[in-house]
């Protein structure tokens, strides 16, 4: 109780400050409780699984220190999976970029169809990825998929390929349908930074004597580096775990010849029932992530 | 040589005809304003002249030649943009450098020319920053630089002035009227500020409605408005128009008679309705005698002048600028006598044309701003 009204003290928090951060923790608490249930949680029974070798049904097994590390780094296995997951992910990725920044430039442009096709292009984004698979796998079939029929009608090809079952077709084959799945990312992002490019710096170009190829390199490409690093920071890392698209396409298949970590990671767990070993896997899939990921954030700091 | 001319040239966006047939003679040298309120054309007409715009009929020719189907980049030209269009990832060097690169010009020739530029304009301190690193003023200079190394034969600037703030743009406007006069190239400058236009012009194109309504000097514009829009845009505040009637040599306003000379006006100045203009500074203000009855609704003191605003018993209302520190108060009846030297006639319609013959009369006054 105050019976003189006095201003509250200049040194410290004032009572109404101390009650908004009162009420800010009270908004946010719900938020760190489901974060750190559905991933601090994980992550460290991740970490705390690796050093055990644990049989995936039963969920018991002994202490084994850093066997599952060591041999995660002698065995092979994983740095051949490693290779394999920076190959679908360079692979895919590069597509990507050149289809979704090659549409998006075609998309800005005055053309007649532009919103049908805007809203078309997302298709394949929106589409189910057991959906979009399940017909790839029937294009791509050997005995009555459609590219094999178009190809051959064609004439580039006499005989039917076994699109998904050999190398390196299973590998161009993934690539390709990640590809057409994921560009869209791309258009969407880069068509919406094309638009806030001011008119005015392409008339200024156009007045200093810039041709079409000069505007796109020197106004069009710097506007677009700061979206396109964070695009292909984002896929990068997003490609790099993907994982329904693979085992739904190949199942890392032909042998392991398309088994990338996420797939690794999977088969280990479930397929052999080796769960610590799984876990050390994916600790060491994280690491390689947390590159991409540090990048990530440094790159989106310096923007703000 | 590199005057320019648009011939009969007409401008539509759609249905919608943005400039009526566009005459102007521009001589080589001269710096000309292009003035009007927003949306009458004056960036259509500046952009069609860069080659961003096509007209739509009529020919524009530099120096003497058809230019309607040259690219802008080939046309000469160089033009500063309102929101500067600095390029954002160049450095200021590069920036001015950037046509002279595409030019094909070599890097030490362009390193001398931005040299120079930077000189002119004091920017050689700013030369590696980034265009976000520069306050408005100096990315303002910038762009000028960038339309100075190429030495155009035409400069064209559209409202360069009217993100800065006060000061600056007092200030810039005496660095145009002397960069100018230093490179003696052509300039048109699009604004709606007539006070730019009247400081720095040789000679100003009045815009409205997608026509030209008055092209001439700042003082003709001021002295001899063409027309109804000229009179009444021109000036702060503008020229009073008061609706009455010619009766043989005078002109009738409610009850007051105002003498006028008709020898001093054109034959098509009958008997009947008409509307006169008069600039506040020739509306005197008295206590009695004869003259206009008003009443004074506002008495505004600048420091140097009062602006003041009357009322006349039918509702319409005159404005006058009386010497500063008069005491006058609201709702006080007042006398008004005009100057026949500031007496114009002009048709009654809507954009009546002006009737004065113009007969020298000592009528030549300091612009006011
Ligand atoms: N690209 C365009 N499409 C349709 N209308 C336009 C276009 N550019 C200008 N206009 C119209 O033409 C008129 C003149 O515009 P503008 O020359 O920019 O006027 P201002 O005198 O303000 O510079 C305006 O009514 C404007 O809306
Ligand atoms: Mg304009």
């Amino acid at each position: 109780m105050t019976t003189i009204a006095t201003d509250p003290p200049r040194n410290g928090p004032s009572p109404l400050e101390r009650s908004y951060s009162r009420l800010g923790m009270l908004l946010i608490a719900p938020t760190i409780v489901v974060f750190s249930a559905v991933i601090v949680y994980p992550l460290l029974a991740a970490i705390y699984l690796s050093v055990f070798s644990i049989y995936t049904p039963t969920l018991e097994g002994e202490f084994v220190g850093a066997d599952n590390y060591i041999e995660m780094l002698t065995g092979g296995v994983f740095w051949s999976s490693l290779l394999t997951t920076l190959i679908w992910t360079v692979g895919t990725l590069s597509l990507q970029i050149v289809f979704g920044v090659g549409l998006a430039l075609l998309l800005h442009q005055n053309i007649w169809f532009r919103s049908l096709a805007r809203s078309l292009v997302l298709f394949p984004y929106f589409l189910s990825t057991v959906v979009a698979v399940l017909v790839w796998r029937w294009l791509f079939n050997d005995l009555y998929g459609a590219l094999n029929h178009g190809l051959m009608q064609v004439g580039i090809i006499d005989m039917p390929l076994d699109w998904l079952g050999s190398m390196p077709n299973a590998m161009i084959g993934v690539i390709l349908v990640g590809a057409w799945k994921y560009f869209p990312f791309v258009v969407i992002a880069v068509l919406a930074r094309l638009q806030t490019i001011p008119e005015n710096l392409y008339e200024a170009a156009r007045i200093d004597g810039a041709g079409p190829i000069a505007r796109f390199w020197d106004v069009t490409l710097p506007q677009l580096r700061s979206v396109l690093t964070v695009i292909i920071l984002l896929r990068a890392i997003w490609d790099f775990k993907e994982f329904d698209l693979l085992y739904l396409l190949t199942g890392g298949g032909p042998v392991t010849s398309t088994q990338t970590l996420s797939l690794l990671v999977y088969q280990e767990a479930f397929s052999l029932n080796r769960m610590g070993q799984a876990a050390a896997y994916s600790v060491g899939m994280m690491l390689v992530m947390l590159v991409f990921m540090i990048l990530y954030i440094r790159r989106t700091k310096e923007e703000s | 040589m590199a005057n320019v001319s648009f011939t009969n040239v007409r401008k539509s966006f759609g249905d919608f005809t943005a400039l009526e047939s566009l005459d102007l003679e521009i001589h080589d040298g001269e710096f000309v304003a292009l003035l009007g309120p927003s949306g009458c054309g004056k960036s259509t007409t500046l952009r069609m002249l860069a080659g961003l715009e096509f007209p739509t009929s009529g020919d524009i020719s530099i120096g003497g030649r058809v230019v309607n189907d040259l690219a802008p980049g080939k046309r000469d030209i160089a033009m500063v943009f309102q929101s500067y269009a600095l390029y954002p990832h160049m450095t200021v060097g590069e920036n001015i450098a950037y046509p002279l690169k595409k030019r094909g010009l070599k890097k030490p020739e362009r390193d001398e020319a931005v040299r120079r530029a930077a000189e002119l304009l004091q920017l050689e301190p700013l030369l590696n920053r980034k265009p976000k690193q520069l306050s408005g003023g100096q990315q303002q200079r910038v762009a000028l630089g960038r339309a100075l190394v190429r030495e155009p034969r035409v400069f064209l600037l559209d409202e360069p002035l009217s993100n800065l703030d006060a000061k600056l743009r007092s200030y810039m406007r005496a660095e145009l009227i002397e960069l100018h006069r230093r490179l003696g190239k052509t300039m048109v400058y699009v604004t709606h500020d007539q006070l730019e236009a009247m400081t720095m012009a040789d000679r100003i194109v009045v815009m409205h409605g997608g026509r030209v309504q008055q092209f001439d000097t700042p003082d003709a514009v001021y002295n001899r408005p063409a027309n109804r829009f000229v009179a009444g845009f021109i000036g702060t505040p503008p020229m009073n128009q008061i609706e009455g009637t010619v009766q043989g040599a005078t002109f009738v306003v409610n009850s007051h008679r105002q003498p006028i000379k008709r020898e001093a006006f054109a034959a098509s100045l009958v008997d009947g309705p008409a509307v006169m203009g008069v600039r506040p500074e020739f509306v005197g203000i008295h206590d009695s005698g004869d003259g206009l009855p008003a009443t004074v609704r506002l008495a505004e003191n600048t420091g140097h002048e009062t602006i003041v605003t009357l009322e006349l018993p039918d509702g319409a209302r005159i404005m006058s600028r009386v010497e500063a520190g008069r005491k006058l108060s609201v709702g006080q009846p007042v006398i008004l006598r005009f100057d026949p030297a500031g007496i114009h006639l002009f048709e009654a319609t809507e954009n009546g044309a002006r009737l004065n013959l113009d007969i020298p009369v000592a009528a030549t006054l300091s612009q006011s701003a």
